[in-house]
């Protein structure tokens, strides 16, 4: 199949939506297919080779935070003769009702459109005002696809249409069998040891490092040789002045990782902890945990729910309650025979999530698109889907 | 001389509007289209699915599931969507092996007929909410064409159950 993908966002700052795009991109190129991806980039900027660049992106405040991104009639010229030149079977765009190449892209396309929401914007003031011009851009969409039950609920409420739901993919491969950081994650033994691994921005109080903090300091003193591992952005005085001097050499700081690190880091860890208090719509880390073949142990929130398959493949514990948060990474640091049962149950579910088979449920999706643009159905094998 | 201002005026805006009315007509020509093109692919989702079915029902589980699949093959358009409704419980009741060939081609068929199903129902949303706008009514733009229908079914996703043996 001939695939046009559009990211809305500058390749040069790295984000969530370019992780997919690209990692997406990669899996279908891994499949057989031909992809061609258009994205906003500095002119010098090196790029991988299945992406063409669409002009510099310009810094925009969106919804709350700054989005860099492209538009006007440069852009609209080069996202029309993309288009023509790409002569794609299907069009895929991210996050189209933004002001962006996607919306565009959309604007100019002719044949079958599928259209990926990342965000779950709960704030529909904006797109209630803009009603108009949003309904001629949905118009144009052939089938919609949301990555958390959270977008497509926004979708239903907000928007009047349904959407596919298919999950963030996660590099499986790049995750099972890296080499955890040297000396860690040391000894773990009932009543002594253990390392806690924590990855996030700290000082943001939805991300509920505070509740990890209490549980450990409450458990440290009993228990001796218990490690905590942080990585993130954020400053490495303002992280240790939270913690009595006493248990700071207990605790140690990564900073920003890189991608590779991040895979490291996490196989260092005997349990990872998200400790978050809401606002996450999918829980991307949780996933990249359970290829890391690490225990998790995460706040009872519904999207964690739905990644951990109810439990099944990682501890729960009620949000925002440090005391049972303690004791569910006492019982299973204690316990190593419980852990390995849900890592076992965690390779399970983490199968779903690897990009190939995320890829694959994506192009049914681009195979229902084609379907109801030219009202005859494919076969398995033309779209390469078996 | 004030006169042909108005007359220029009026031109313009008459310009404006026939503008506006063509690019309505091309509007709602082409989700009309568009619905229809997906209930004729919703079509041959249904046919494939119960005709897998069938396969299915010949190897093993046999009359019921059989039952189900040629009646819903053979459904009159007014009794299709329960015929279909009822095709997707029989094929929940039974144990789905994705290592069975059989097994995994109803499968993918129930799973490629959700996706048409979705997509169908989003497209028709479009296209009747097009029509039933009052300029479109006004000047009767969709006329000729029947009003795109919904196709009312459950979800006709199956969960394959691969813990346990097929019978």
């Amino acid at each position: 199949m001939r695939i046009g993908i559009v990211c809305p966002y500058s390749f040069d700052v790295p984000g969530g939506v370019q992780n997919h795009v690209m990692d997406l991109a990669e899996a279908l190129l891994g499949l057989g297919h031909e992809v061609s991806v258009l994205a906003p980039a500095d002119e010098d900027a090196p790029l991988p080779p299945y992406v063409v660049s669409a002009g510099r992106a310009v810094p925009l405040p969106y919804n709350g935070s700054v989005a860099r991104i492209a538009f006007g009639p440069v852009s609209t010229a080069r996202v029309r003769r993309w288009i023509t030149r790409g002569d794609f079977d299907v069009l895929h765009v991210h996050e189209p009702l933004t002001p962006s190449l996607s919306m565009l892209a959309v604007l100019c396309a002719r044949g079958p459109v599928v259209a990926t929401f990342h965000t779950a914007m709960t704030r529909s003031r904006v797109l209630s005002a803009a009603q108009g011009v949003l309904r001629i851009v949905l118009e144009r969409i052939t089938a919609r696809i949301a990555v958390s039950a959270l977008a497509r609920k926004v979708q239903v409420e907000h928007m009047d249409g349904g959407a596919v739901e298919i999950p963030n993919g996660v590099t499986v491969a790049k995750f099972a069998g890296v080499a955890p950081l040297p000396d860690w994650p040391g000894e773990c033994a009932p009543g002594a040891g253990g390392t806690l691994g924590f990855l996030g921005r700290f000082t943001e109080p939805r991300k509920g490092f505070p509740i990890l903090r209490d549980a450990f300091v409450a458990l440290a003193p009993r228990r001796p040789g218990l490690r905590l591992l942080v990585a993130g952005p954020g400053d490495a005085d303002e992280l240790y002045g939270r913690f009595p001097a006493e248990l700071r050499d207990r605790v140690t700081f990564l900073g920003l990782v890189s991608e590779a690190d991040k895979a490291r880091m996490l196989r260092s860890a005997h349990l990872y902890v998200a400790p978050n208090t809401g606002g996450e719509s999918f829980g991307m880390i949780l996933t990249e945990a359970l290829a890391a073949g690490t225990t998790v142990v995460a706040s009872d929130l519904d999207a964690f729910r739905r990644v951990l398959d109810g439990g099944r493949a990682g501890r729960l514990f009620p949000t925002g309650d440090a005391v049972a948060l303690g004791a569910a990474l006492t019982e299973l640091l204690d316990d190593e025979g419980q852990r390995a049962g849900l890592t076992a149950a965690g390779d399970q579910v983490v199968a779903n999530f690897d990009w190939p088979v995320v890829a694959r449920r994506v192009l049914e999706v681009y195979a229902a698109a084609i379907e109801a643009t030219d009202g005859r159905v494919m076969d398995q094998e033309w779209a390469g889907l078996g | 001389m004030p006169g042909m201002w108005w007359v220029v005026g009026a031109l313009l805006v008459l310009g404006l509007v026939s503008a506006y009315l063509t690019w309505t007509s091309g509007r709602v020509q082409r989700l009309q289209v568009r619905a229809d093109s997906a209930a004729r692919a919703l079509d041959a989702h249904l046919l494939r699915r119960a005709a897998a079915a069938a396969v299915l029902a010949e190897q093993r589980y046999g009359v019921e599931l059989y039952a189900a699949a040629r009646i819903a093959l053979d459904a009159a358009p007014e009794e299709r969507e329960a015929a279909e409704n009822d095709l997707t419980r029989q094929l929940r009741a039974v144990r789905l092996d994705p290592d069975d060939a059989a097994c995994a081609a109803v499968i993918a068929a129930s799973r490629r007929l959700a996706l048409a199903r979705q997509v169908h129902t989003d497209l028709v949303r479009d296209a009747r909410s097009a029509r039933s706008r009052p300029v479109v009514r006004l000047f009767r733009m969709g006329r000729g064409r029947e009003w795109p229908r919904y196709f009312d079914i459950d979800d006709p996703t199956v969960v394959p159950r691969a813990d346990v043996t097929t019978g």
